[in-house]
């Protein structure tokens, strides 16, 4: 009858005036109660970061299903992940929208104290995590982690995902920064032995582009914290501020960008392009040439020369090894963690934990990262110290011995120190040393004295 | 008598108001949209604009008057911003008005009414291809060591080596042209159908008249055509003049974050501050928003003063 009624200009008057009436009557109700076991609000006027994070509730009753989101990413690169994720008992997973670091969803919630999701696996600590306990967006898992798991991790691990001595990172992913090479490529170089020290790279470099083996000799990612933080480590690890600031004016450091200069000089001349992807981020030059068999060396975090040697006609020709040491330097390099925060006004916290240890343990998740699957061969490593003796005292087949050498690095391996700036700092810094590494500048310690200035610049404006 | 007649008189004001009243219910959708869309972000911009409010900071933002006006205005980064915008826009916007024309101009001298409907529909393809999809596209048409444009530079011409072959994202001297060149292919159909509609209301007798008096064909396109398009041509630069300097997403594909490079313009300098520097300074970015955008109208305005009718009727 309502279809056949006309509609007629009282009609739709009358139509619009209860649909009126019924939106203001809705507009003036109270808002939905808070969820059980919802914190309260977060103190405004806390200014510190651990004084920011909102008290955890001490439990709580969901009427919703586990409510994970991952970032994309994760699930490109682990596709056991949402396979698991549908076997599992009242889990509604999805993507995260935090293409580019971008974390503006969860903040916004979190000042609305709301949450879609309960658990965000995703977060690595010195790019966002800073910031998301600032705005008392995520909890410390140390209420709901089991004590066995929060032991089992390894120690330099933890301490990167903690504040002020709570964990706010459920770590899962490890990545470390080291070496690879295209064994076709340094063979036909005559290069016999790994390099061990970055003279020996410089050396290996040079004679695969004299003898033509490939157009470049290696490559790396032009990005700070993907390359001057670690080739700085290489030489010191002392060199953050006391506020967690990375130190351009160190000696280290200057060490490092002298480095990079010349290896840039030995690279493809466009290795200080933008990256195509995640605001240029990723999808960098550095892994189109490796992609292409066209460098012989490359100097990043590990997943990245594995799925790059995905592209090769022969991806066994690929080999990895430590990352090189400067003579008299410490020899370290730098890892970072990826993993779960725990949203502030999420619910089910208890099963997210119970859920982040079915990640954690999962032996498919780690057999698919370390001996890939035909989608992707990221060989990120666990960081729980059981899961290594249990490879230690029984060799799965699948395990390849370059395991032991990426997780070799642990021992020396130091974190970014996580700053508000963590991440940005070498954003901001960039513009500057690439002048030396292009030769516009060449006095590398004024490029790094403007480094320093224009992120002190913008600690100034942000204060 | 007289009190009658003005009553009546009153009630059909009254009733005449009322249906006035009842004709403004209909545009109370479209007025709810305008108004939460455009009005309400408008003004909290311009509300933000006036304090040091910062996304990720918990206290309530503070009312600092102008200063974050007078701050952007002594901001190098601000200034540098705009005028790598103004360059940005100086390449593109003569490409993006001449190349249509001259393109609508020859598609409508094609007389086979297939092959026009052919062309037309091969001109609105790339107006049909989702943006990301142009982006991966020209990201990899221009791409230094596996792009097309390089290879038949390097590996068929033979005019640059490896070592010397263009870097056309990451030079900064062809960054820019880089990403006109992708804009212009990308609203080359979706302008031309401008022309091509202002050239189908040209009256034809107009041009046979001025060939019987002995135009030749460049005087026929100078004296009839461009006059004709005037006003259409008054819209694209307009409105291209303000998509061009408010390009953001191009620049950070072929750029990202590099303050270095030209194309870290004032809008990816806004959009830095707002979301990715520190606690994220909404308010000054709300301000460098608002600079921006009284300059740009400034120049609209100027722009649709140019482009006025001057015709007498």
């Amino acid at each position: 009858m309502a279809l056949n009624k006309k509609l007629n200009r009282r009609n739709f008057l009358k139509a619009g005036a209860v649909a009126g009436s019924a939106a203001a009557l809705a507009a003036c109700a109270p808002p939905p109660a808070a969820a059980p076991g919802a914190p309260a609000a977060p103190d405004a006027s806390a200014p510190t970061v651990a004084a920011a994070a909102p008290a955890a509730p001490a439990a709580s009753t969901s009427t919703r299903p586990l409510a994970p989101t991952f970032y994309q990413w994760i699930y490109d690169l682990h596709p056991h992940i949402p396979e698991l994720n549908k076997t599992l008992p009242n889990v509604k997973a999805e993507i995260a929208p935090t293409e580019g670091f971008g974390i503006e969803r969860f903040v916004a919630e979190a000042k609305n104290k709301e949450s879609t999701w309960d658990v965000y696996v995703g977060m690595t600590p010195f790019v966002e995590m800073t910031q998301l306990i600032s705005t008392g967006a995520i909890v410390p898992w140390d209420d709901y982690i089991p004590k066995d798991v929060l032991d089992d991790i390894i120690p330099s691990i933890r301490e990167e995902c903690s504040v002020n001595g709570k964990l706010y990172s459920w770590p899962f992913f490890l990545d470390i920064t080291g070496s690879a090479w295209h064994s076709g490529i340094t063979k036909a170089a005559g290069i016999t032995k790994a390099p061990s020290t970055w003279d020996d790279v410089l050396t290996g470099a040079k004679a695969i582009i004299d003898s033509k083996a490939a157009p470049y000799g290696n490559v790396y990612d032009p990005q700070g914290w993907r390359s001057l933080a670690p080739m700085t480590h290489s030489m010191s690890t002392q060199v953050y501020t006391s506020e967690g600031r990375f130190d351009f004016n160190h000696d280290a450091a200057i060490e490092a960008l002298i480095l990079m200069k010349k290896l840039k000089d030995l690279g493809p001349a466009n290795l200080l392009e933008a990256g195509s992807t995640d605001g240029g981020v990723n999808g960098t030059p550095d892994e189109v040439a490796f992609a292409a068999e066209k460098a012989g060396f490359y100097f990043k975090y590990f997943n990245s020369p594995y799925r790059m040697a995905a592209n090769w006609k022969d991806p066994n020709l690929l080999q990895i090894g430590a990352y090189p040491k400067f003579a008299g330097g410490e020899g370290s390099t730098v890892f970072w963690t990826t993993g779960a925060c725990l949203f502030t006004y999420g619910q089910n916290k208890e099963a997210a934990a119970e859920y982040m240890k079915t990640l954690t343990y999962d032996k498919k998740i780690w057999q698919d990262s370390i001996a890939g699957t035909a989608a992707a061969h990221p060989v990120q490593l666990p960081v729980y110290t059981s899961i290594y003796k249990e490879w230690a005292a029984s060799k799965p087949e699948w395990l390849p011995e370059a395991v032991n050498t990426i997780s070799g690095q642990m021992p020396i391996a130091k974190a970014i120190t996580n700053h508000l700036f963590g991440l940005k700092q070498f954003q901001l810094a960039r513009p500057f040393y690439e002048k030396y590494l292009l030769g516009q500048e060449t006095s590398e310690k004024t490029v790094m004295q403007q480094c320093m200035d224009a992120v002190t610049a913008e600690l100034k404006k942000a204060a | 008598m007289a009190a009658i007649s003005t009553r009546a008189t009153r009630q059909s004001r009254l009733s005449a108001s009322l249906q006035h009243w009842g004709n403004w219910v209909f545009l109370i959708p479209s007025a709810i949209f305008f108004l939460s869309y455009m009005i309400y972000p408008i003004l909290r911009t311009l509300w933000l604009s006036f304090t040091d409010y910062r996304y990720l900071r918990q206290g309530p933002a503070n009312f600092v008057g102008l200063q974050n006006f007078q701050y952007a205005l002594s901001d190098p980064l601000v200034l540098i911003g705009l005028q790598r915008a103004l360059q940005f826009t100086l390449v593109f916007l003569p490409g993006m008005i001449f190349l249509p024309l001259i393109l609508a101009v020859m598609v409508d001298r094609v007389t086979v009414r297939g092959l026009a409907t052919f062309y037309r529909v091969i001109l609105l393809i790339p107006a049909v291809i989702p943006g990301p999809m142009i982006f991966v596209m020209w990201r990899l048409l221009y791409n230094y060591e596996i792009g097309p444009i390089n290879y038949i530079l390097v590996d068929v011409l033979g005019i640059f080596s490896k070592a010397n072959a263009p870097q056309w994202v990451g030079n900064p001297s062809l960054v820019i042209p880089a990403v006109a060149v992708f804009e212009w292919w990308w609203g080359l159909g979706y302008h031309t159908m401008f022309f091509l509609a202002g050239l189908a209301a040209i009256p034809k007798d107009l041009y046979e008249a001025a060939r019987i008096d002995g135009a030749n064909e460049w005087q026929v396109f100078w004296r009839i055509t461009i006059p004709r398009l005037r006003p259409i041509m008054a819209i694209l630069v307009v409105l291209r003049f303000g998509t061009a300097m408010a390009v953001i997403d191009e620049y950070l594909l072929f750029g990202g974050f590099n303050r270095g490079l030209p194309t870290y313009t004032w809008t990816v300098y806004m959009y830095d501050l707002a979301f990715q520097i520190g606690d994220w300074l909404q308010g000054y970015a709300a301000a460098i928003g608002w600079l921006g955008a009284i300059g740009m109208l400034i120049i609209t305005a100027t722009l649709l003063y140019i482009f006025r009718n001057r015709d007498n009727n």
